[in-house]
């Protein structure tokens, strides 16, 4: 109770101190917040990737949706492979091609794929309203849960996906990974969306019916996909096969360096604000300097003085970080509704964030204090008590 | 029981100003004060009877000589032992009345009691004990600007006492206040030292205040000059 008292008595300062942490902690809290959302995303990547080997027309060897067509003969080619518990294959489709659209992360797609991988346990999303496709359907959708804003969908509904008219069926739940950005139709219209947007060349030669981007193929228990994906590549002609560790080595490495940068730059303002912590505490030492004569000659020990000081920048410390993740927090909040309609949703203030960054703010308020706390606490009573 | 609650000889004390430059506030003083009595400390300016009073109350320490206090060395204490005899034996009163502008007075006098180890319950529950006792009753939870410089002293009185102690020793206790509430405040102080046998070492200038006294004891260079005792000696046995 004194603490809190001592710390706003002199309100002009408190409050520029204060600020200074607060805004250390706002910008950790919204960056911190850019760099959780894109972390999940790699983590929702990791565990897609995890048991399965993704296979696409060879050359390029990047597993990217895009890229040149296969078909779906190959699917029970690959399905023949020992350790390939089954294989699944999809087409895919930006949602937009509008090019001034950007695009954070993972852009909005239109994906279509022949559901065999509903015989694979848990492998299913879980649908948050509706219902999950079947094989028998035609013309419905599966909208994901960033999209239901931008493309104003509701189960009952119709959404317009490259010019079609597709009734939703079914919301999926949110998984903060990618699958939150995908609309989801009947394998047979995803061929007929994607063989439109072929050239006119391509167009004559490929069958729509056959079309495929990608297979997938499933790991069988206790098979590595990695070395299935070695064995795939060799036994199948014209392919490029990709297992769990080229996602690890391309998106998850780089990643980890993202992450440095993004914490580096709000470490570094919450570091200004620390050192204006101290400033502050010496000078609330200094001005105090009677006070502090008085406690000792009242009884006060050193460390009695000590821990009173520390307390007080901790107060200063916490009130910061609590005031700096509310605004991070608001800040995010209304940034990513704003990036609804486009469904970029681009923060994600995760609770180990929160925590994490209250209680630095708290750890610093500490340190920061130490110092002062200590100049206070052997401070001569007789020459304290002196001072004007 | 030893008699004597203080007993000071040979005392010196000097202090640093500045490079090769001291001074020597104490050279070789004695004092003696009897449990229960109540004295002023007079001399000129620069004579040593505050620095005399700090090191009777564990606040400073002496370079050289004896100090006792109820009978105990205190002079070679140091750290934690210093602070524990300083915060339950003495009590402290000052000029300016040095109370904590963000406590309410009951706060001020329960802080000094917390400091000491007691709970805060039972820190509180004194210092309530101690404002009635001081006439400060009404005035519980007033901060010191909210209240009178008799009041505010009145608190720090309070404060001295919350941890019971055997001496309280104030510093020009009456320097900031006019004369008619300078006189006030010796009555509470005359009265305590009756009722509850605290002794009290006043320094002071102010003869009124050592008319109060039951001795004066002059102070001058460093070293007492006159201490009084016959005289009280004198009046005690009468």
């Amino acid at each position: 109770m004194g603490v809190v008292r001592n710390v706003f008595k002199r309100k002009m300062r408190a409050f520029l101190t204060i600020f200074g942490i607060t805004i250390g902690v706002f910008a950790l809290v919204v960056m911190g917040g850019l760099a959780e959302k894109l972390n999940l995303l790699v983590d929702g990547g990791v565990d897609y990737y995890k048991d399965k080997v993704l296979i696409t027309e060879g050359g390029s060897g990047a597993a990217v949706l895009g890229s040149s067509p296969i078909t779906t003969d190959l699917v029970a080619e690959i399905e023949a492979i020992e350790g390939v518990e089954l294989a699944s294959a999809e087409v895919g489709m930006v949602l937009d091609d509008d090019p001034t659209a950007v695009t954070f992360g993972i852009p909005p797609m239109i994906v279509g794929d022949d559901l065999r991988w509903l015989e694979i346990p848990d492998a299913a999303l879980r649908i948050a309203d509706g219902r999950e496709l079947t094989v028998d359907d035609s013309g419905v959708a599966v909208v994901g849960a960033d999209l239901v804003a931008m493309l104003d969908a509701e189960v009952g509904g119709t959404i317009e996906l490259r010019g079609e008219t597709f009734e939703v069926v079914g919301i999926a739940e949110k998984t903060l990974a990618g699958t939150d950005t995908l609309v989801r139709v009947p394998m047979a219209d995803a061929q007929r969306l994607f063989h439109a947007t072929l050239p006119a060349a391509l167009q004559d030669v490929l069958e729509p019916e056959t079309l495929a981007l990608q297979i997938v193929a499933y790991a069988a228990d206790g098979v590595d996909a990695d070395e299935l994906a070695t064995e795939i590549a060799a036994s199948v002609e014209g392919i490029s096969a990709t297992g769990p560790e080229a996602f690890q080595a391309q998106v998850v490495d780089s990643m980890a360096m993202f992450n440095t940068i993004i914490f580096g730059v709000a470490l570094v303002s919450l570091l200004v604000g620390g050192l204006s912590v101290i400033n502050t505490m010496t000078m609330a030492v200094a001005e105090r300097t009677r006070e502090i004569g008085v406690r000792k000659a009242i009884g006060a020990t050193s460390g009695a003085i000590m821990r009173q000081f520390v307390a007080e920048s901790a107060v200063i410390g916490v009130t910061g970080g609590l005031l700096g993740l509310g605004l991070g927090w608001l800040t995010t909040l209304a940034l990513n509704s704003a990036g609804d309609a486009s469904a970029t949703a681009l923060f994600e203030v995760t609770t180990r964030l929160a925590l994490g960054s209250v209680g630095f703010a708290l750890v610093l308020g500490v340190l920061a204090g130490l110092y002062p706390a200590w100049h206070a606490a052997r401070l001569d009573p007789v020459r304290a008590l002196r001072y004007e | 029981m030893n008699d004597n609650i203080i007993e000071i000889t040979g005392v010196t004390k000097r202090y640093r100003l500045g490079k090769d430059n001291y001074v020597n506030a104490l050279r070789g003083a004695d004092l003696t004060v009897a449990r229960g009595e109540m004295v002023a400390l007079m001399g000129p300016s620069g004579s040593g009877k505050s620095t005399l009073m700090h090191i009777a109350g564990c606040l400073d320490r002496a370079d050289s000589g004896e100090v006792r206090l109820g009978g105990r060395r205190v002079d070679t204490l140091r750290g934690r032992e210093l602070v524990s005899v300083r915060g339950r034996e003495v009590g402290f009163i000052f000029q300016g009345f040095n109370l904590i502008p963000t406590m309410t007075a009951v706060e001020n006098v329960a802080l000094a009691a917390e400091y000491a180890g007691v709970s805060k319950r039972d820190a509180i529950r004194r210092a309530t004990g101690l404002l009635e006792l001081v006439g400060l009753g009404d005035r519980m939870r007033h901060t010191p600007t909210e209240l009178s410089g008799g009041q505010q002293q009145r608190v720090a009185i309070a404060r001295a006492l919350v941890n019971g102690p055997g001496i309280v020793m104030g510093d020009e206790p009456t320097g900031d206040l006019d004369t008619a509430t300078s006189e006030e405040i010796v009555g509470v102080m005359r009265d305590i030292n009756t009722d509850q046998g605290t002794t009290f070492v006043l320094v002071t200038h102010n003869p009124e205040v050592a008319e109060a006294c039951d001795r004066t004891i002059n102070m001058r260079d460093g070293v007492v000059v006159d201490d009084g005792m016959a005289l009280f000696t004198e009046y005690r046995s009468a």
